[in-house]
């Protein structure tokens, strides 16, 4: 066998492109940043799985962080933006880390998972310039001890489920609830902590089924279901699918239980994806939709002036994530302190009847990695829309 | 042309390394190895771990499906098994990081065994699907014994210490990854010089002449299903280390189609195959993501990274297309042409 010219040109432009990637990085490094300008990093899942939650969270960081930066940005500082790419996936999340850090000085970062924001927790310690936040509700980022330099934009799984329970035991008491999750990280988080609220709140719990994430033929788990007769069934750890396919199997079985959801189901788009049956299902929301109009929303509106079109929970999310981010910035430097991981996340820990802008209904308080707010959406099919079924809830009271 | 190089004694010409030439370059490799994470940044430095993890994972797949044909699934089950070893036993009893990783080799080798006793019956494809179950056995395993594996959160790692120095970063953790990696390498290659590796090969080509010629099969079979497995087992312990944090999702089933991808387009049954197919994959994706992000933004728009990313993601996959289709012997092989022409320069063959 023979190499010809082309080949030995392939090789040989296959053994420089990682030498040319190298100096690429190196050279295309951005020179440091100015002292004068804040550093916001984020690991985002724009492909994969999750690109249909990343591309809107980027968008809402941008579009808060361009909003901040016209009008002057963090005392006059102005917020600098560098995302990467992950595919959802940890490696390349910690190296999209690993090279934005090394690269720039970051003071703020957004991670896109779970697995990711516990890998990188050693490495924010140590580096203790960063704060953090993320797309992840896991409850084992609700411990400020374990994860000092870390915070969630809402409630954590189980607070969410929480709310909902809060919900029921007000609107049905001793109303049997059923839980169907995921056989996953994410679709588990919140079942203890379900149990134990549903026990404290005077509830029962009529069944749990686990099912595989994203399963399609789930109809053994609803004549199971059917079999529990509960009054309400909540759903976590899935997007959309099998959520459908249960809703409209139970209703043809002539099944009356109340379905709900939590945050990553509960998107417009999402909802009414589900088709007709999904009129009147409800589920946990921590922030307002884009096209709510009750109350007062000074930011909803300026997004909805920058964005004509509907914008989903997760642009908010980013939206939000930015917005506390880069307020726990503005006080820490208000208090003359440097930006450091914990001089930034004590300043986040002093936000009192915070004003989101109406982003959530109600002024918030931090106190811990999460923020345990949030209100009960229904379904209108009818009128296409999610609308509010509760006030807003806050588990802290 | 390479001249000079006539073989007097049969241990000359088992060697690995048989030339000055080979041994000049090997020379310079350990050199800029070592070079390396004085002049690389922490990306860098982050990324050689990782290939240096993902190439001892290949090499032991490759043991298994490259050189005695048998096709595994479960190669990231193995690591599984091998990292929640590593994390148990940091995490309650604190013993010393090469203890742990011998433990995590051994705990992922027995249950290679395991698996491996359906591949006397079972070839090919069918064997394929048997080893699957290696992956959800696991992932129950880890996700339900939550006293012993933390259930679905899974475990956090405490940094591995060596001589009281705390291995809490890529440069740390390089001086102990790359080594195990070099000697887990030299030592697949020598398996070959072996009875044992040349038994591999002959089960591979024909097992039942392997048969015939006085190799016992299950033993065999057994035995490279064991080997493989420790090597999972020890990368699964490094990327423990490495990571600091263990989940039941931290080894889905797509991980083993990595590996088992790694070793076809590296070149099944070739230690170099199984270093080039590793890094091949661990780094392509990277590299593309550095190409798009140094493409000037008048030609690629404000965002760039939104917009291409997508395309970054098929582009990956139409070059390991196009690697199968003209190329199917692997990175090994266009590295052998490389060396060959380079051998008989300026004839050509």
């Amino acid at each position: 066998m023979t190499i010809n010219k082309r080949e030995l040109l392939a090789l040989a432009a296959s053994l420089a492109a990682p030498s040319f990637a190298m100096a690429q990085a190196k050279a295309g490094a951005k020179p440091a940043a100015p002292a004068e300008d804040i550093v916001m990093g984020a690991s985002m899942p724009l492909s994969g799985v999750f690109a249909f939650a990343g591309i809107a969270i980027d968008l809402g960081i941008k579009d808060y962080l361009s909003i901040l930066n016209e009008g002057g940005g963090v005392k006059g500082r102005k917020v600098r933006y560098v995302a990467e790419d992950t595919a959802y996936k940890v490696d390349q999340s910690m190296a999209a880390f690993k090279r934005i850090t090394s690269q720039n000085k970051v003071n703020l970062y957004y991670a896109d998972s779970t697995g990711f924001a516990k890998s990188v927790n050693p490495e924010l310690e140590r580096n203790g310039n960063i704060l953090m936040t993320g797309a992840s509700f896991g409850k084992e980022l609700s411990d400020a001890q374990k994860y000092g330099l870390q915070f969630m934009v809402g409630p954590d799984y189980s607070e969410m489920v929480g709310i909902l329970l809060q919900y029921i035991a007000k609107t049905k008491p001793g109303a049997k609830v059923a839980l169907v999750y995921s056989d996953t990280e994410f679709g588990r988080d919140p079942v203890e902590a379900a149990r134990a609220s549903i026990k404290q709140l005077g509830l029962s719990v009529a069944t749990e089924i686990v099912t595989a994430p994203g399963s399609v033929d789930v109809s053994a788990e609803v004549v199971k279901l059917r079999r529990a007769d509960p009054d309400y069934t909540i759903f976590h750890g899935y997007v959309a699918a099998p959520i459908p396919e249960f809703i409209n199997q139970a209703k043809s079985l002539g099944m009356k239980s109340q379905f709900m959801g939590t945050f990553w189901s509960m998107d417009h788009t999402t909802v009414m994806r589900m088709g007709a049956n999904a009129d009147g299902f409800m589920g946990v929301m921590p922030y307002r939709y884009y096209y709510d109009t009750e109350g007062k929303s000074p930011m909803l509106e300026r997004i909805r002036k920058m964005r004509p079109d509907y914008q989903t929970t997760g642009y908010t999310q980013g939206f939000l994530a930015a917005m506390l981010l880069t307020e726990a910035a503005k006080r820490t430097l208000d208090a003359g302190n440097e930006l450091t991981g914990k001089n930034m996340k004590i300043a986040l820990s002093s936000i009192r009847n915070f004003d989101t802008g109406g982003l959530i209904g109600v002024p918030l308080s931090i106190k811990g990695n999460s923020i345990p707010i949030g209100r009960v959406y229904k379904a209108d099919f009818k009128a296409q829309k999610m609308v509010p079924a509760s006030d807003w809830i806050n588990l802290t009271k | 042309m390479r001249i000079g190089s006539a073989k007097q004694s049969y241990a000359a010409d088992a060697a690995l390394f048989d030339s000055r030439t080979q041994q000049a370059w090997l020379v310079l490799l350990m050199l800029a190895l070592v070079a390396f994470p004085f002049l690389a940044g922490e990306y860098w430095l982050y990324l050689a771990c990782l290939v240096a993890i993902n190439i001892v994972s290949t090499m032991g797949l490759n043991i298994l499906t490259g050189y005695t044909g048998l096709v595994s699934l479960g190669q990231a089950a193995f690591m599984g098994l091998g990292a929640y070893t590593v994390a148990i036993l940091q995490a309650r009893l604190g013993t010393p990081m090469l203890v742990n990783l011998l433990a995590a080799g051994v705990v992922a080798m027995v249950a290679g065994v395991l698996v491996g006793l359906p591949s006397l019956r079972v070839k090919g494809l069918y064997l394929a699907i048997a080893t699957i179950a290696a992956g959800v056995i696991t992932h129950f395993i880890f996700g339900h014994f939550s006293q012993l594996t933390g259930g679905s959160s899974g475990i956090t790692v405490a940094p591995a210490q060596v001589f009281g120095i705390d291995l809490d970063s890529s440069f740390r953790l390089y001086w102990v990854i790359v080594p195990l990696t070099g000697l887990m390498l030299v030592g697949a290659a020598n398996l070959f010089r072996t009875r044992i590796g040349r038994a591999f090969i002959a089960i591979r080509d024909r097992d039942i002449s392997a048969a015939v010629l006085g190799i016992p099969l299950l033993p065999y079979k057994l035995l490279s299903f064991a080997i493989a497995s420790f090597y999972a087992g020890v990368a699964g312990g490094l990327f423990a280390y490495f990571f600091r944090a263990v989940t039941p999702e931290s080894f889905p089933l797509l991980m083993s189609i990595f590996f088992l991808a790694a070793v076809i387009v590296g070149g099944m049954g070739s230690v170099l195959g199984s270093v080039l197919g590793a890094v091949f994959m661990t780094m392509v994706p990277e590299v593309l993501k550095l190409i798009v992000s140094a493409l000037p933004a008048a030609l690629v728009g404000e965002n760039a990274t939104l917009v291409l990313s997508p395309v970054r993601t098929i582009v990956f996959g139409l070059m390991i297309v196009l690697f199968l289709i003209f190329e199917p012997h692997g990175l090994a092989e266009i590295w052998r042409r490389t060396r060959r022409l380079f051998h008989l320069w300026p004839f050509r063959t």
